[in-house]
């Protein structure tokens, strides 16, 4: 079932008198619970397209369909609604709050979302999640004292924790070596299939694929 | 969840340094008022401790009450008229205590009125410094304009003139020491606005106090530095807050991606505000209080619980401003550059 849908995005930058045109016109339909993962060389336009499609900046043209409901027409306040509920984020970086421990910064996402759980329920899905993806016994731990692949499994669970219809990954193994890289593809594939997420991906890692239901490549601001 | 709590936990000491510099701004914005309404007690206490009324000199008299000679008939007609009147005198003078010591003091003198103390021919009432200098009651003491002596009759607590002590002797006993008939002044209590009488010129007690040499001069600068370190505080804060808010930029731009509510942001910063600032101000109030008990016996220091009160409000509303100018930048972050910057 398709519940994410790209039709014809274009995006162009202004710097000055300068224009560039970084999306050609991109078509682009995500499956439910399916991984879709984007390749291509820098200046691609591979990042540009996760962010509009994540509603973190708007297309120039064209129309983005979440659940059948056009982005494009949306105002901040309700875009801002769908990436704290219907959305989840694994950046490049962990990006984790530095002063919330392991088991607050998921309890955040929960409380953003929207979720109407009382505290004591958020900590039985907090813990469940963290026995999941093998951090249960660093849940008072601060990012600072975690190592670089336990980071982004916490952003991983933090990014699932309210069971987001998507899930966005900007480049999710880019800070980590090759065997965290697959320990974090293989908890990022074993979630989403669990909990039937729809994936977005950008890559640039071709051992990453593998872990993705669909490849597709980009040059130049185009679908190849 | 309160995030804003969490962040002052982890992070004590970013939150004391700032907490710190509110207490010392606003510890020394305290002392220095206590210091300028000290000085202001010293120089008109005699004045400020009447009840509110009117204050007449004569017409020609340029608004100088030591050039001002109120017309006998003129008095008796307002004492006479007006129900609760006085007519007084000052002037600044010497007396020489058992030991041959001077002292400076501000004579004053009175018609018979509650709002004065009332001496007899030959008698002296000093304020209570002059007892701390050695002077006792009985003692006699000297002016060598009078040809007569003083006899100590008691003291009165606060009474000081131009940062004088207040010497009330009798009226007979001034005319004599000064070579004049006339009084200088006419007060009349309880009423806001004095009735007008003919050949004098009525003053509010905020107007007087303009008329006394060196007092608005003296309160106009003391005024002028308790404000400035307001001013100045209201900045550091400012300043303060938005160099917090922009070493957490990238921090509120990863939250907005996620989805939190920028009045949830801000909400987060005014609380941690309101947080350090009412704390270094109980500090500070405290502090200030105990400096009035244990300040040195002749240091002119009057500092009231009101007024610390009031400029710790005054401080919460700058600080309040200050964290909201700089809030703006939480407005315009931007969640996509804010992953773009990398690790927070």
């Amino acid at each position: 079932m398709t519940i994410f849908t790209i039709d014809e995005v274009k995006k162009t930058f202004i710097n000055g008198e300068v224009k560039e045109q970084v999306l050609k016109g991109i078509n682009l339909s995500l499956h439910q619970g399916e991984i879709t993962a984007l390749v291509g060389a820098s200046g691609s336009g591979k990042s540009t397209i996760l962010t509009i499609a994540a509603g973190l900046q708007r297309a120039t043209d064209g129309q983005v369909l979440f659940n059948k409901k056009n982005m494009t027409d949306m105002s901040q306040e309700q875009i801002r609604k769908i990436r704290a509920s219907e959305f989840g984020f694994v950046f490049q970086s962990s990006h984790l709050v530095p002063f919330l421990t392991v088991e607050e910064q998921l309890m955040l996402m929960l409380d953003v979302s929207g979720t109407k759980m009382k505290k004591k329920e958020q900590k039985v899905e907090v813990a469940k999640i963290l026995k999941l993806i093998d951090m249960d016994h660093r849940r008072d731990a601060y990012p600072a004292s975690l190592s670089g692949g336990e980071k982004q499994r916490v952003a991983i669970a933090r990014a699932i924790i309210h069971k987001p219809k998507m899930l966005f990954a900007d480049e999710p193994t880019a800070s980590l070596d090759s065997k965290r890289s697959k320990d974090v593809m293989t908890l990022i594939r074993e979630l989403t299939k669990t909990l039937s997420i729809t994936t977005l991906m950008v890559t640039h890692d071709e051992e990453m694929l593998s872990y993705a239901d669909h490849v597709i490549t980009m040059k130049d601001g185009l679908i190849l | 969840m309160n995030i804003a709590w969490k962040e002052i936990k982890k992070s004590k000491a970013k939150f004391i340094i700032l907490g710190s510099i509110i207490f010392l701004v606003s510890f020394l914005t305290f002392i220095i008022s206590g210091l300028a309404n000290g000085l202001s007690q010293d120089n008109a206490a005699l004045i400020k401790d009447l009840p509110d009324g009117q204050f007449y000199m004569n017409d020609d008299a340029n608004e100088t009450y030591n050039l001002s000679k109120i017309d006998e008939s003129t008095q008796d007609k307002v004492l006479n008229d007006q129900k609760d009147a006085a007519a007084f005198s000052i002037q600044m003078g010497f007396v020489n205590d058992a030991e041959d010591k001077q002292h400076s003091v501000a004579f004053v003198t009175s018609t018979d009125s509650r709002l004065f103390e009332k001496v007899g021919e030959g008698e002296i009432v000093l304020d209570r410094s002059l007892e701390e200098d050695g002077i006792k009651v009985g003692d006699t003491i000297t002016n060598n304009q009078f040809s007569g002596e003083f006899t100590v009759k008691g003291f009165v607590d606060q009474k000081k003139y131009s940062h004088a002590p207040v010497a009330y002797i009798n009226m007979e006993n001034y005319k004599e020491i000064y070579g004049v008939d006339e009084m200088q002044l006419v007060f009349v209590a309880g009423q806001e606005k004095g009735p007008d009488i003919a050949g004098l010129q009525s003053f509010s007690s905020k107007e007087f106090f303009n008329t006394i040499p060196s007092y608005s001069a003296e309160q106009m600068s003391l005024n002028m530095i308790v404000w400035f370190l307001v001013v100045i505080s209201g900045m550091l804060f400012a300043i303060f807050f938005y160099m917090m808010n922009v070493q957490k930029i990238g921090l509120y731009g990863i939250l907005k991606a996620l989805g939190v509510k920028t009045s949830r942001l801000f909400g987060m910063m005014w609380s941690q505000m309101l947080f350090i600032t009412v704390i270094a101000l109980t500090l500070s109030v405290a502090l200030s209080q105990g400096f009035t008990m244990i300040a040195p016996e002749g240091m002119p220091f009057s500092l009231t619980l009101q007024t610390t009160v009031q400029l710790s409000i005054i401080f919460v509303i700058i600080g309040f401003v200050g964290a909201t100018l700089s809030g703006i930048q939480i407005k315009k972050v931007e969640p996509l550059q804010a992953i773009q910057q990398g690790e927070v």
